[in-house]
């Protein structure tokens, strides 16, 4: 491959367009264009300052996580948490083990929250017109001992479900920003390393 | 030197760099890689971190006989971050010190 100005140019990109808003995009060209400038004016080749900068497509992956956890933190939604792991997954075989695992056990925590709270909000209300079927004398929906502490404890039921679903909500938000603070961290500190060692 | 401990430390690399002076891209970036062995590429994304989180900001200048070039400046909150992550680094680098001069001396 040629280590020219223009490779590295091309590839950042390629790496980049679509991720990046234009402006932005050329923000950094410009930046990397300056680099070269300067530098031959130094009397350095493009091929020697191109190999010293480091392979343009760990500056774009760095760039590009950077770029969407920036996002994920101004706009937040699972979409873009979503694309920020991703990217930042792209960093290193380490953040396998330390990004990915992690996201896994916390998504599968707060859907299994999510869904018993659900379950218990469903069976609460279910619970209640059984218990006042049964008081209104309908046999067939009998499955209380009696039906009035049924009514009382299907209130409670469905109070409880409720709960665990607004908890489960705060959760997210509460993991989500915290998330959001690891991975710049995770950016800026270890990400995209290991490769060069 | 593991590289792992580089990038942790580049931060901190940059913005003391510019504490004493403002510098133009290439001209931090040789700042550094004198010192430290380093790809260089990856300065430039860290400078626009630094800007996004406003510890720095940039500055057109024209250069003798040049096109102009952007130059990196600290701002007020640059420079407490500089100064807080500084003590952090001393303090830290003086116990790891300690450590290891402890057990050296256990070991002789």
């Amino acid at each position: 491959m040629l280590q020219t100005e223009q490779e590295f140019t091309r590839i950042l990109r390629s790496r980049l367009e679509g991720t990046l808003p234009e402006e932005e995009l050329n923000d950094i060209v410009s930046d990397y264009a300056e680099h070269f400038r300067i530098g031959k004016a130094d009397g350095r080749s493009e091929e020697e300052l191109f190999r010293s900068l480091g392979s343009p497509e760990d500056v774009a992956r760095e760039i590009r996580a950077t770029h969407l956890v920036k996002q994920a933190e101004d706009v937040k939604s699972c979409k873009n948490i979503f694309h920020a792991v991703l990217a930042t997954l792209g960093l290193g075989l380490f953040n396998l083990v330390f990004v990915l695992i992690p996201f896994i056990l916390l998504v599968v925590l707060l859907m299994v929250v999510f869904i018993l709270g659900i379950m218990f909000a469903i069976f609460g209300p279910a619970a209640f017109i059984y218990s006042v079927l049964q008081i209104l004398g309908i046999p067939a929906f009998a499955i209380w001992q009696s039906p009035v502490a049924g009514v009382f404890f299907s209130i409670g039921i469905t109070t409880f479900g409720l709960l665990l679903v607004i908890g489960d909500y705060y959760l997210a938000r509460f993991f989500y920003r915290i998330g959001i603070q690891y991975l710049k961290w995770n950016i800026a500190v270890i990400a995209g390393t290991e490769e060069e060692s | 030197m593991n590289i792992q401990f580089k990038k942790g430390v580049l931060e901190i690399c940059v913005l003391s760099v510019l504490a004493h002076k403002d510098c133009y891209g290439y001209e931090l970036v040789g700042e550094i890689s004198k010192r430290i062995d380093i790809s260089e590429g990856t300065i430039y994304p860290l400078l626009h971190r630094l800007k996004d989180e406003g510890y720095v900001t940039t500055y057109l200048q024209e250069s003798a006989g040049g096109p102009s070039r952007k130059y990196y400046r600290l701002t007020e909150a640059g420079r407490n971050e500089e100064h807080e992550q500084k003590e952090e680094w001393m303090r830290f680098a003086a116990s790891v010190n300690a450590l290891l001069e402890g057990k050296n001396d256990a070991a002789d």
